[in-house]
């Protein structure tokens, strides 16, 4: 009997899809890797089984039974756990509190007080029982990111966990502690716990796992045992074979103009960027891509200058930035498309005439008061030229569907009249043709003059819209793919090879 | 959610509703004190009275709408009026009694803003504390006692004459009522920090000088509560240590009521100035029909907290 069995599991948010129809066998004892791109539905999955979500279809069987998960609570009960990225410690506990975090504390007869002996000594067992050291005197603030993992995965089998998700454990993790990691699964494994480790490090996969799973757009691209399978296969099974070459570019590369935007050397304070130089020429979409943690967020963040960086240079039409901040990049010509609409573009609560003109007020004032007549003239205009469907632009932002919200962030964005357009995942939760609309007016601005950097994690977005690729890894910016070199094969292989160019970089020192 | 072009009653009761309060209990102490309440000189007291008031709560509300809190406003009321008290007293220039004490106190309010701004630290925490210094300031400042001896004329001239029969206070009152509405409705700046209380990181990226705007918000609060104290001060012709601790509650509440009228759930200047009224009214109204005034305090109270409660019934 299986441990746990998913037949046709399916989830649509709204007209979408997110999973459909995915089938899949998890016995006791094994590792099990799940793999995909970025928004293959690995998430979706990991949220059913733990009950955060609730399946629009299918069945899920835990040893043979047939079982609702209803709630987080619930799969905990069964024996299901998951450690994630985010991981759920309160900071100021201690390793101890938090080990029993949401569990009966032994306690005295009449609430005279908890049993801390016996949770010592219960937690030392444990700590023997899998070979591990986990500081449990010390605030999970305190703890390095191994040992908030490792204490996570103690809480877990306290709690007699047979199943247990790990999403991309190694994200922060240094070559010896991942060592530490995967010695500790192995004996979870070979004490019977079942793991389904999910990560984009196929190096990690193949060293782990004893089958692999592939998502894909939501649907089971198969499942496979690691034996039989190589990295390319893996990453044609990744990709999709019937997609492999699509190479045929509409537009012709952009070569003879000059540059507007350059980077280099580009390393940011916290170390989420590390070493990223690109440059863009007018008139160019270049696409940035890389998997999840690759840092093209905080890339883009970094030249607009809501992300501190410490070393490198941004020039914007051969001039120097010298202390990048959203006023100086407004007033050079940059606008940033942030990823988070609702979180960090948009303030939801105001009108969408408001949210237009807020970065350029300074136009629409004499001696500080707003020209109301001017202000509701062009944000009208705006609105019609958009298409944004809305009762005029007193109507609050917070009642307009995603698409026209993003459209309103763009209006805001031209309303600078910019010259290089930063664009994180600006087709996201958008309906298809918002997002057509999105493509064309990008694809217009760069005509007009204007240089784009997009970053998207639909590859074949990317495909469709970039003249250029440059492939992000774990911080720094390896390779760069010109019309003729990008395809899917090519750009995924990038992702996971990541090589290092050798050519001597034009790394600046400080 | 709002639906526009068809206004129905239960829409205008939400954004009216507590005008239509302050309405009905104007119509009730009317009906119940005819010969005392509804008169001229009723309503003329009741607008000086409420004078103080509004003005702290104006400036609360600048606080309130770039979504943080001054508790430090009635510590700084205090300080304000016995700083004025002290300079009237040792024969400042007229202009000194005034601007000296707003000047320190838009200051102090700066150095609000920028511990907030500079070190994130919560504003409930740092204007809470920083009202505890400024009271142990006061207390200092005066020994404990109260300022009223040598009070020049001159000094009570603003808190004690009229014009046309109606107080400067409520002259100055109206006007500053119409002067902040008009920051907050009409200027880059009003937008600016109505923009930061709606989204900090968003109106960051919109190239909105977060530190700033804030800043001088806490310095306008601070400076606006100093105003309200020396005008206190100025009334009595006497400034006592804890004279203006009492308007700090009240003038949260004008403003929690304020942001259940005109723009629902938002700070508004009108919206604290009708805040402020009812609180004036009840006050007056119901010491006239002699109700003591722990009693007074819990219907203040009562009202207030059913009035947020209608007000989110009403948005669901």
């Amino acid at each position: 009997m299986s441990l746990l069995q998913v037949r046709n599991l399916d989830k649509t948010f709204g007209k979408n899809y997110a999973l459909s129809g995915v089938s899949l066998t998890i016995e006791a004892g094994e590792i099990h890797a799940l793999v995909g791109e970025n928004g293959a539905g690995k998430s979706t999955f990991i949220k059913l089984i733990t009950g955060v979500y609730q399946p629009d279809g299918g069945d899920i069987f835990w040893r043979g039974e047939k079982v609702d998960i209803k709630n987080p609570r619930n799969a905990r009960d069964l024996g299901i756990s998951v450690i994630h990225q985010d991981r759920h410690l309160v900071p100021y506990f201690t390793g101890l509190e938090n080990l029993y975090l949401g569990a009966d504390y032994p306690k005295r007869k009449l609430w005279l007080g908890i049993r801390w002996d016996i949770m010592r000594e219960e937690a030392e067992k444990l700590k023997v029982q899998l070979g591990i050291e986990v500081p449990l005197e010390k605030q999970a603030q305190d703890m390095s990111p191994t040992e908030r993992t490792l204490l996570e995965i103690l809480r877990s089998v306290r709690v007699g966990c047979k199943l247990l998700f790990l999403d991309e454990p190694t994200a922060s993790l240094t070559d010896q502690e991942t060592e530490m990691l995967f010695r500790l699964l192995f004996r979870l494994k070979s004490q019977g716990t079942a793991i389904i480790y999910v990560s984009h490090r196929l190096d990690e996969v193949f060293r782990l796992a004893d089958r692999i799973t592939v998502l894909r757009n939501g649907q089971l691209a198969g499942t496979v045992i690691k034996d039989d399978v190589n990295k390319d296969s893996l990453i044609k099974l990744m990709a999709g074979r019937e997609i492999l070459s699509s190479g045929v570019k509409k537009e012709a590369e952009v070569n003879s103009e000059p540059f507007v935007l350059e980077v280099k050397g580009l390393r940011t304070v916290d170390k989420r960027v590390k070493k990223a130089a690109f440059s863009v020429r007018k008139g160019e979409i270049l696409g940035i891509f890389g998997l999840a943690g690759a840092g093209r967020t905080e890339l883009l963040e970094a030249i607009y200058g809501i992300r501190p960086k410490c070393r490198g240079e941004i020039m914007i039409n051969g001039k120097v930035l010298a202390k990048p901040s959203p006023a100086v990049s407004l007033q050079e010509g940059i606008v940033l498309i942030p990823e988070d609409r609702r979180g960090q573009a948009l303030i939801m609560d105001m009108s969408i005439r408001e949210n237009i003109t807020l970065p350029v007020l300074k136009n629409y004032t004499a001696r500080g008061i707003i020209a109301h007549t001017e202000e509701l003239r062009d944000t009208e205009d705006f609105i019609t030229k958009l298409k944004i469907k809305a009762d005029g632009s007193g109507q609050a932002v917070q009642v307009l569907s995603g698409g026209n919200q993003q459209k309103v962030v763009f209006a805001r964005a031209l309303m600078s009249r910019p010259g290089v357009f930063l664009c994180d995942e600006p087709t996201q939760g958008v309906d298809v043709m918002t997002r057509s609309e999105i493509h064309r007016l990008l694809r217009n601005q760069a005509k007009q003059g204007g240089a784009v950097v997009y970053v998207s994690s639909d590859l074949e977005e990317m495909l469709e819209v970039a003249h250029r690729l440059v492939i992000m890894h774990d911080g720094e910016t390896i390779t760069e793919l010109s019309a003729k070199e990008m395809t899917q094969d090519s750009v995924l292989k990038c992702c996971y090879y990541p090589r290092k160019e050798s050519e001597p970089s034009i790394e600046g020192e400080g | 959610m709002k639906e526009r072009g068809k206004p129905n009653w239960l829409q205008l009761l939400r954004v009216y509703g507590t005008v239509i309060a302050a309405i009905l209990i104007m119509i009730g102490f009317s009906v119940l004190s005819p010969a005392s309440f509804a008169t001229w000189d009723n309503a003329v007291n009741i607008s000086r009275q409420i004078s103080f008031l509004v003005i702290i709560a104006v400036g609360a509300t600048l606080v309130m709408a770039i979504g943080e809190f001054d508790l430090s406003v009635g510590a700084m009321a205090s300080l304000g009026g016995v700083f004025s008290a002290k300079l009237a007293v040792q024969g400042s220039p007229f202009w000194a009694v005034f601007l000296i004490p707003l000047g320190v106190a838009f200051a102090i309010g700066f150095i609000n803003g920028w511990i907030v701004t500079r070190f994130r630290v919560l504003s409930f925490i740092t204007t809470m504390a920083m009202g505890t210094i400024l009271g142990g300031f006061t207390f200092w400042f005066t020994g404990g006692t109260t300022i009223f001896e040598n009070i020049p004329e001159s000094f009570r001239y603003v808190g004690q004459s009229e014009w046309l029969g109606i107080p400067v206070l409520s002259f100055l009152m109206i006007f500053l009522t119409v002067i902040f509405w008009f920051v907050m409705a009409n200027t880059a700046f009003g937008r600016r920090l109505y923009a930061l209380g709606g989204n900090e990181t968003a109106s960051r990226i919109a190239g909105i000088n977060v530190h700033a705007n804030k800043n001088l918000a806490f310095a306008i609060c601070a400076a606006l509560a100093a105003l309200a104290g020396i005008l206190m001060a100025s009334r009595l012709g006497s400034a006592h240590p804890t004279g203006g601790n009492g308007l700090f509650l009240p003038a949260y509440a004008a403003a929690f009521l304020g942001m259940t009228t005109f723009k629902e759930g938002v700070p508004n200047i009108w919206g604290t100035f009708v805040g402020a009224a009812i609180i004036g009214i009840l006050a007056n109204g119901l010491t006239i029909l002699e109700v003591p005034t722990f009693m007074q305090d819990v219907i203040t109270g009562v009202i207030v907290i059913s009035a947020v409660i209608l007000q989110k019934l009403g948005r669901k």
